[in-house]
């Protein structure tokens, strides 16, 4: 590997952890204490988040999980951010019955009536966090990443994170 | 086959341990506490009708009776990994605990990184390396799904992997895979001396840096799916040299039955303390093979 170029490509910027806390509070209102404990960081468009730990000088790939990306607006979590901290949320969430959670986690698009606002939504079955849905005029989206969805033979419009 | 019969004279009961190459390994998963606890996991698994059995020697492990356990509900979520049971092994005898600093320089797919992240209860740091780029991805997808939040990966030809120091360093090493027969059939039609002799400039390459990157009263631990000797106890021999700074210790896991590290092949006499180091055959605990060191840095 080329270290001048992976330095490049590597570059983590460290972020101030009450700003990343503050979206979630906003949109989620998940407290500050869901994330007690994590360093937060950017790199390109994405925030990443790792247990605080002091980091050795080194090129990193990842530094810990991928937990949002800023790439387009709103802000959009990723599943497995949400499948962590989402349990803490409490608002801008779905309940689905089972037959709704199967066509979430096949990745699949269905309506769903609910008082979310419109954006992403942490989406629930049976108390566990299946992940990250977008909700739009009655309509949720999942957002599963495609490697982590329930086969199926429908394919879906979804975006994966 | 026949790259066997050369371990006719070091493994015991050698027709039994010939005639269990054929037969498929089970399906076996750990449960990763990092997201659920090991009761509300075994209920759940309960409630779905999934049939399965602990293993005797660690509860967080499964024996599972289902074909594709990759395609239950509690995987997708990372629940449980699917792992081999004695893939399982390695990160036992190296025993991390929280807030240490950990290396683990050949990690992918990261079932080993995974385990210890859990073992580490997700505080202090994990670098998890891994030279192959297109390796990256299955070891992050797997760090993801399980939910470790105290790893970072590295992609740093491990020979050359420039800073510690760390408190524990796995150096589970590109092997020959020959301990992995039952579970895909045809890998020992590749295996040969050659072929392990050629590994094992890499291997003594990669724990002769751990051994390197590790804080005195540190551990390194040194593991294989082979039982080519040249992959396993002469790359220890050869890596630790006559440095006196380095200890072997017992590798010994409760309930799970291991043969001595060979001391003599090949008419060729070996360091004794290598009998520490353990070889687990399939015939003896219906397994898979693994080889396993444990190095004590003074």
């Amino acid at each position: 590997m080329s270290p001048r170029s992976s330095r490049i490509r590597n570059i983590f910027e460290p972020l101030d952890p009450s700003l990343i806390a503050k979206l979630w509070q906003d949109r989620f209102g998940i407290p500050e204490q869901a994330f007690a404990g994590c360093k937060f960081f950017r790199k390109a468009r994405s925030i990443w988040a790792i247990s605080d730990a002091d980091l050795p000088r080194l090129s990193f790939e990842t530094i810990g999980m991928r937990i949002m990306s800023c790439k387009d607006r709103p802000w959009k979590p990723t599943t497995s951010a949400l499948q962590i901290f989402g349990r803490y949320a409490a608002k801008n969430l779905i309940h689905l019955d089972r037959e709704e959670a199967m066509i979430f986690l096949e990745g699949g698009s269905q309506v769903i009536e609910s008082d979310c606002e419109i954006g992403y939504v942490v989406v629930f079955y049976r108390g566990d966090v299946l992940g990250c849905g977008l909700y739009s005029h009655g309509k949720l989206v999942s957002q599963i990443p495609k490697e982590r969805r329930m086969a199926s033979t429908v394919e879906s419009e979804a975006c994966p994170d | 086959m026949d790259c066997l019969d050369r371990y006719r004279e070091i493994v015991p009961d050698y027709e039994a341990f010939r005639a269990i190459q054929y037969l498929p390994l089970y399906n076996s998963a750990r449960i990763n506490t990092l997201k659920i606890t090991r009761e509300k996991l075994l209920e759940r698994l309960e409630e779905e009708g999934v049939l399965f059995q602990s293993f005797h020697w660690y509860p967080l492990g499964l024996k599972l009776d289902i074909e594709s356990p990759g395609k239950l509900l509690e995987n997708l979520l990372g629940y449980i990994h699917i792992q081999e049971e004695l893939s399982m092994v390695p990160p036992l005898v190296l025993g991390p605990e929280p807030g240490e600093s950990v290396l683990d320089l050949c990690a992918s797919p990261g079932s080993k990184t995974t385990q210890i992240s859990q073992m580490m209860e997700n505080r202090g740091l994990l670098i998890a390396n891994e030279p192959s780029l297109a390796r990256i991805a299955p070891l992050r997808s797997n760090c993801e799904r399980l939910g470790a939040l105290n790893v970072a990966v590295t992609r740093y030809d491990g020979r050359n992997f420039p800073r510690g120091p760390f408190d524990r360093v796995l150096v589970d090493a590109p092997c020959s895979s020959e301990g992995r027969e039952r579970r895909g059939p045809g890998v020992l039609s590749r295996c040969s001396p050659e072929r392990s002799q050629d590994l094992q400039v890499l291997q003594i390459g990669l724990l002769k840096n751990a051994l390197r990157l590790t804080k005195p009263g540190g551990v390194v631990v040194y593991s294989t799916c082979t039982y080519a000797p040249e992959e396993n106890e002469l790359v220890v021999q050869a890596a630790l040299g006559e440095a006196e700074e380095f200890r072997l210790e017992k590798v010994c896991i409760p309930g799970l039955l291991e043969c001595p590290g060979i001391t003599e092949w090949n008419g060729q006499r070996l360091n004794d303390d290598l009998s520490c180091t353990a070889r687990y055959y399939p015939h003896i605990n219906d397994t898979g093979g693994f080889y396993v060191a444990k190095i004590i840095k003074n």
